[in-house]
């Protein structure tokens, strides 16, 4: 296991330098570009001049690289264009925000998904099965910011039991929360639900389970000791999938309640060329990417001894 | 003003208004504008004051939360948009505020008086207002604060109001062409102290429109000891304080501690400016589950919906807030006239009218000078002309149509429908216009570069002031790129004559060079609207979405 998990952490490294190179030479191969980004478009030759050497920029690329890689590793992701502040002093706070709202839709996804998918997959074709997989197909169907309407105009205009906005502006309020995670909980529980079903499905349909059945195992033992764990193997990687997705994929339920997040914070840097905060935001996210990829990996392991990785 | 230092032309004006001769509201805007008091111009009027004041029952304290884009605010001659003026101007104030009527008032001035030729403009401060630093304010801040504006280096808009303050040196260098290298600065002596509460401006050219242009958003004055990041050192003379600001999430302005605010304390606790982003819908819904109280703009296609809200009332003005789908001259193929007419001859204004704002604006004649402007001048009806602009097009090298592409804000919607509405009107013409919606921030990157860009302008009380700022040669706001000599000098006449009705007769030129020039397509005015919670009393919608929080309270 120490061996799979250091080969993995290689591997992420390798992934991370690459990507890192990646972005580095896209945006900053052009220092013209990098200097109208920072100083406007309104600045001078003369001053995008003084700004490129009086901060290094005149150095050839490799030597830009190391330093800017150095840097980053120390934590200096250097000032936001937009925001006049060191990156670092948004990008945390922002991070830790997306991340309160994908604990608690995960924390309510997953668990709802799984419970959904094992009883529909236990009896295929069942009445149950039937329901469950038509609430599956309507809410996974419907966009997240057509949801976002949705539920907006039930709970916020009609019954007005929830606020219309998540700014968090007062601190922190669990009410403010509530929507958005609705909306993510709606859009991603009926893909990781169906997983379930259709894995579960296949399982029972297995000989070993036949086999448990009929040798006189108590049903509930069938499931929870046989069925469910070689049944949780497909769906481990699409939960695993939904922690990037949570992390930087809900763009759009921050912009439409308002909610100051990763999400919102990557768009919002790409929008006004903000350099230096995309690097950090597309740094964050590849590292939340390769990490879940590396507790996935873990993961397979403990669920099915068979998975070897030499 | 003193009575006995009345304007000459005051005096002729009282005689014309009482002979029928000028229109009182007129009378009201020139005889302010020469340094008459408001109370007593509006006294001599007979009309009523719109401005708003204490009421009897006002009640102090409360948080204020306003939602509009909180945008970095390090340097004020810099700003390029409303927003971080808005919360700025709680905390640093104008010499001069351009009321909801259209009038310009003194604000960190006391007065003003023009000489007789218009060339020399007397400044007289309020002697009773101390700095949140301690500091008291005197000739030498606003001396400071007009330098710096006039310098080439700060790069302030500001400087093109001010223009005849300043004049062209050569600056030793070379263009590329092989031709000297101008810069504008100020002229020596321009600015001058009088004495610690006076500053006198003197004039290369007769300017009617100094107070206009000291009331702008970017004419904020900041203390003498600025050094340039306002956010971090928010030293003002204003009734708040910058308590905090996080750029796209909220900023912060408290009642001023110390009580020494020279017009007596605000009511408001604390106001508190919420980023909720360019998507306006999401304002109505914070408003329905009482997160905000006002709003800085309602987008015309949601009138009907605030509507529908009892506790909120609906707040409108009419103004000359456009948006103008603008073709940089500089660029191809807007660089040939013909290509620029054949857009404009394609387009209808008032079915862009009907499908971009819903008819709730004035169609507008691609010149920017609108008809609530003293000195507008109306031109010949516009009519779209697809054959001609055919012709044009196949006389421009384009006889099979051109593939266009237009850039425009994401919000608010109405600059998307009414692009959406271009495109669909110049199709008739072989003009495929592609429509690149981008969200608010990014747009505001590339609006004076985009070759073809919807921007949206502010009110601004004189026809001329705009001119002035977007179309004159080498204006910073000059977004068209447009140079033209003779319009210049055309300007230059109309900002020397007071008379409105003499001026419009020079605009009219103006206007039509614009028009002939087809530098825009300028589908329509808009009406301003803004919504309000209906427990906050005194809060009045300002043409250009000023805001001065100042006497506003909340009835808990």
């Amino acid at each position: 296991m120490i061996q799979l998990i250091a080969k993995r952490l290689g591997i992420m490294v390798l992934t991370m330098l690459v990507v890192s190179i990646i972005l580095f030479l896209a945006l900053e191969l052009n220092i013209e570009s990098v200097a109208i980004k920072v100083l406007g478009p309104y600045s001078s030759d003369e001053q995008r001049q003084f700004w490129l050497e009086a901060n290094g920029y005149t150095r050839p690329v490799l030597e830009r690289y190391l330093s800017w890689a150095g840097n980053f590793m120390m934590g200096d992701f250097g000032e936001s264009v937009r925001f006049r502040v060191p990156v670092s002093d948004i990008l945390w706070d922002r991070l830790s925000n997306t991340l309160i709202l994908a604990a608690a839709t995960f924390g309510i996804m997953i668990p709802l998904s799984i419970l959904l998918g094992i009883l529909s997959g236990m009896k295929e074709g069942s009445f149950l099965d039937r329901v469950i997989s038509l609430i599956c197909i309507i809410t996974t169907s419907i966009p997240e910011f057509a949801s976002a309407v949705f539920l907006s105009a039930i709970f916020v205009f009609s019954l007005k039991w929830l606020p219309g906005t998540s700014s968090m502006l007062m601190g922190f309020d669990v009410m403010q929360l509530i929507l958005p995670a609705m909306v993510l909980i709606g859009y991603g529980f009926g893909y990781v639900a169906r997983m379930t079903r259709a894995s579960m499905a296949e399982v029972m349909a297995t000989h070993y389970i036949r086999t448990a059945v009929l040798k006189g195992l108590p049903y509930h033992k069938v499931i929870f000791k046989h069925a469910l764990r070689n049944a949780l193997i497909a769906p481990f990687t699409i939960i695993m999938l939904q922690i990037n997705w949570l992390l930087s994929g809900v763009i759009v339920v921050e912009y439409a309640f308002a909610y100051k997040g990763f999400g919102a914070l990557l768009l919002e840097a790409s929008l006004n060329n903000d350099v230096y905060l995309i690097e950090a935001c597309t740094m964050v996210a590849v590292c939340a990417a390769v990490l879940t990829q590396l507790i996935a990996d873990i993961g397979y392991s403990y669920l099915n001894p068979r998975i070897r990785f030499s | 003003m003193k009575k006995n230092n009345k304007h000459r032309y005051v005096k002729q004006l009282e005689g014309e208004v009482k002979s029928g001769q000028t229109s009182r509201r007129e009378f009201l805007r020139k005889s302010v504008l020469l340094g008459m008091s408001i109370p007593v111009a509006y006294g001599l009027t007979g009309l009523s004051m719109s401005e708003s004041v204490f009421a009897d029952n006002a009640k102090k304290g409360g948080n204020f939360r306003v939602s509009m884009r909180v945008q970095e605010m390090s340097d004020p001659a810099l700003f390029e948009w409303s927003y971080p003026s808005n919360v700025a101007r709680h905390v640093i104030e104008p010499l001069v505020q351009m009321g909801n009527d259209g009038l310009a008032r003194p604000k960190l001035l006391e007065s003003w008086q023009a000489s007789d030729d218009l060339k020399t403009w007397t400044l007289n401060l309020r002697q009773n207002v101390t700095w949140s630093n301690g500091d008291e304010f005197i000739a030498d801040d606003v001396i400071f604060n007009i330098n710096r504006w006039l310098d080439p280096k700060t790069g302030s808009s500001m400087q093109s109001q001010l223009i005849s303050l300043t004049h062209e040196v050569d600056t030793g260098e070379k263009n590329d062409d092989g031709s000297t290298k101008m810069s504008r600065v100020a002229m020596p002596g321009a600015v001058k102290r009088i004495d610690k509460h006076t500053v006198q401006l003197t004039l290369n050219k007769a300017d009617i429109a100094i107070p206009e242009a000291l009331s702008s958003f970017t004419a904020l004055i900041v203390n003498r000891n600025f050094t340039g990041d306002f956010s971090s050192n928010p030293v003002g003379t204003g009734a708040f304080e910058l308590v905090n600001i996080e750029v796209g999430v909220s900023a912060i302005l408290k009642r001023r501690a110390d009580g020494l605010y020279w017009g007596g304390d605000a009511l408001l606790d604390q106001i508190t400016y919420v980023d909720l982003g360019d998507d306006t819908s999401v304002d109505l819904a914070a408003y329905v589950s009482d997160q905000i109280d006002y709003s800085y703009q309602v987008s015309a296609d949601q009138v009907q919906a605030y509507e529908t809200i009892p506790f909120i009332e609906l707040l409108s003005a009419k103004s000359a807030t456009t948006g103008i789908a603008r073709m940089n001259v500089t660029q191809k193929p807007f660089d040939d006239v013909r290509v620029r007419r054949a857009v404009a001859l394609a387009v209808d204004n008032e079915r862009v009218l009907t499908i971009g704002y819903q008819d709730l604006g004035s169609i507008a004649e691609n010149h920017h000078v609108s008809p609530i402007h003293p000195e507008y001048a109306p031109l010949p009806k516009l009519s779209r002309n697809i054959d001609k602009a055919k012709a044009l097009l196949a006389q421009a090298g384009y006889p099979n149509g051109i593939d266009l592409v237009i850039d425009c804000s994401a919000s608010p919607s109405w600059q998307t429908n009414t692009c959406l509405a271009i495109a669909d009107q110049v199709r008739a013409a072989g003009i495929n216009l592609r429509v690149n919606i981008m969200p608010g921030g990014s747009y505001w990157d590339v609006w004076n570069t985009t070759p073809f860009g919807l921007t949206e302008w502010n009110h601004r009380p004189l026809g001329v002031q705009v001119l002035n700022l977007a179309y004159r040669t080498g204006a910073p706001w000059n977004e068209t790129g447009y140079a033209n000599p003779e319009f210049d000098r055309l300007l230059d006449q109309a900002l020397t004559i007071l008379d409105a009705k003499e001026r419009s007769k020079v605009v009219l030129k103006l206007e039509k060079i614009l028009q002939d020039d087809a530098v825009m397509v300028q589908p329509f005015w808009l009406n301003s609207y803004s919504a309000v919670n209906k427990r906050v009393k005194n809060v009045v919608l300002h043409p250009s979405f000023e805001h001065d929080f100042n006497k506003v309270w909340i009835d808990a």
